[in-house]
């Protein structure tokens, strides 16, 4: 994983210059830059998040699952900003370091997800945000076998989600927080 | 929030019944106190004359009641004084212009604004002409007294605005007023106003500090997207203000119609203009 920590390429704007219609989001401090970019389109900012929080979010499949799938699309798309920001959730939320080494590439995925379930999940997050065009009936399948289609239907939303912002972070360069940084490079996961 | 909604709160007086318009943001003057930082050099950031004329189309309909034109100076732009003829067959305009490029062979250009639906506003500061030309240009006074009675003459209604540093009223703006109704302009079309300390008056530390509660909350919509007020779209250091940005879109205008109507019933409770902004 790299350190390429840069300037944002769009202005992050800050509570002063937040406009109207979004100062509820930086009224407890600096909201991130996620808010503070797309802040400068206010009629955006709200719609995004609360996508954004729902298919993120707390639903109806595991937090560990979420963000398994979180992290792993962001691996996929190359996003510097969210792999930094969700490989310190996903210690947070008790993914080992094994397991966030698989999901990175670092190592054998087979090594570090011994459960058949979670492989056939990823195979499912692989084929959706690693690859273009249709995907094979038999990764659905395989996914089928251990997941219920709706938890399936939940976590293609939670991948797509991810794009989304892997794709604003990578092409505004938002920059990694110092706090990030420094939890992963004490993990040493920087 | 319905469109219906904005019609509604427009009647009933919670909603301005004026959508102002920023044609563009480059000008010929650089006043010491401007909101946008115009000058000649400025970005020109403008709106078409196809985008002014829907507003106005699309403002009746939501139930406006006039629509405000400034920039910048606006009679830069060429085709300014036919959009705001066409402008004002859908609701009545009044356009703020510094007046000094209406002068001479140019006055012909001001035969559209003739029309009983348009006012035109001209700034005059000072009845001292140095005093005057100081905060916006050479020989700023001299034009806009000679272009005054000949826009009268000529069948263009003609507002003077006065922005100061000083009192609002009393007995020092006295020989202003009188210049002023010499001139041929009542006292109900001379506008005296506090200068906002926003865009270049911030950078040289003049005038009031304001914020949302103390600027009426008028529709106002730039190239850059539609504010709270028409002291929103304000420039500081090259860079353009956006606490009062409403939405980035503009047409069609019933989402910042909607957002502004939205953004002022969640204000607290007593807000309301109070500085005598205009």
């Amino acid at each position: 994983m790299g350190n390429d920590v840069r300037m944002s390429r769009s202005q992050l704007l800050d509570a002063d210059q937040a406009p109207i219609t979004t100062r509820v989001y930086f009224a407890d401090g600096d909201p991130g830059p996620i808010v503070a970019a797309l802040a400068t389109v206010p009629e955006l900012l709200g719609p995004a998040l609360s996508f954004v929080g729902a298919a993120l979010g707390p639903g109806s499949v595991t937090t560990r699952a979420k963000e398994l799938a979180i992290l792993r699309t962001s691996v996929l798309q190359g996003c510097r900003y969210c792999i930094h920001a969700h490989t310190a959730v996903a210690l947070d939320v008790g993914l080992s370091t094994d397991e966030i080494h698989g999901l990175h590439g670092d190592i054998a995925l087979e090594d570090a997800f011994p459960q058949v379930a979670e492989r056939a999940l990823i195979g499912w997050i692989d084929a959706l945000a690693g690859a273009t065009g249709a995907i094979p009936d038999d990764v659905w399948i395989a996914a089928r076998e251990h997941w219920p289609e709706h938890a399936l239907v939940e976590l293609t939303v939670t991948v797509g989600a991810t794009m989304f912002l892997n794709r604003l972070a990578t092409g505004l360069e938002l920059p990694t927080s110092d706090q990030v940084t420094a939890r992963l490079t004490k993990e040493g996961l920087a | 929030m319905t469109d219906s909604a904005v019609a509604e709160a427009i009647n009933s007086g919670e909603l301005p019944g004026r959508v102002w318009i920023y044609s563009n943001y480059h000008c010929n003057l650089a006043c010491s106190y401007c909101l946008t930082e115009s000058s000649p050099r400025s970005e020109r950031r403008q709106l078409t004359a196809e985008q002014m004329l829907t507003i106005a189309i699309e403002a009746k309909s939501l139930g406006f009641t006039g629509i405000g034109v400034t920039g910048g100076e606006p009679l830069l732009l060429p085709w300014l004084p036919e959009t705001v003829a066409a402008m004002a067959a859908h609701l009545p305009v009044l356009l703020l212009t510094n007046g000094t490029l209406l002068g001479g062979d140019r006055f012909e250009r001001a035969a559209p604004f003739a029309h009983p639906d348009v006012a035109v506003q001209i700034s005059l500061d000072s009845h001292l002409p140095d005093v005057n030309d100081m905060a916006r240009g050479p020989d700023n006074f001299e034009k806009v007294v000679a272009l005054v009675p000949r826009l009268i003459v000529s069948g263009v209604r003609v507002r003077i605005a006065t922005t100061t540093a000083g009192p609002l009223d009393g007995p020092t703006l006295e020989p202003l007023r009188a210049l002023v109704r010499s001139l041929g302009v009542s006292d109900e079309d001379h506008i005296v106003r506090p200068i906002v300390r926003r865009g270049r008056a911030d950078e040289r530390d003049l005038g009031v500090f304001a914020v949302a509660r103390d600027i009426p909350s008028e529709l106002t919509i730039a190239a850059d997207g539609a504010f709270w007020g028409s002291f929103g779209p304000s420039v500081r250091a090259g860079r353009l203000d956006t606490d009062l940005l409403l939405t980035r879109t503009i047409l069609p205008l019933s989402i910042p119609a909607s957002t502004l109507l939205a953004t002022l019933r969640g204000l607290p409770e007593g807000a309301d203009a109070s500085l005598g902004i205009r």
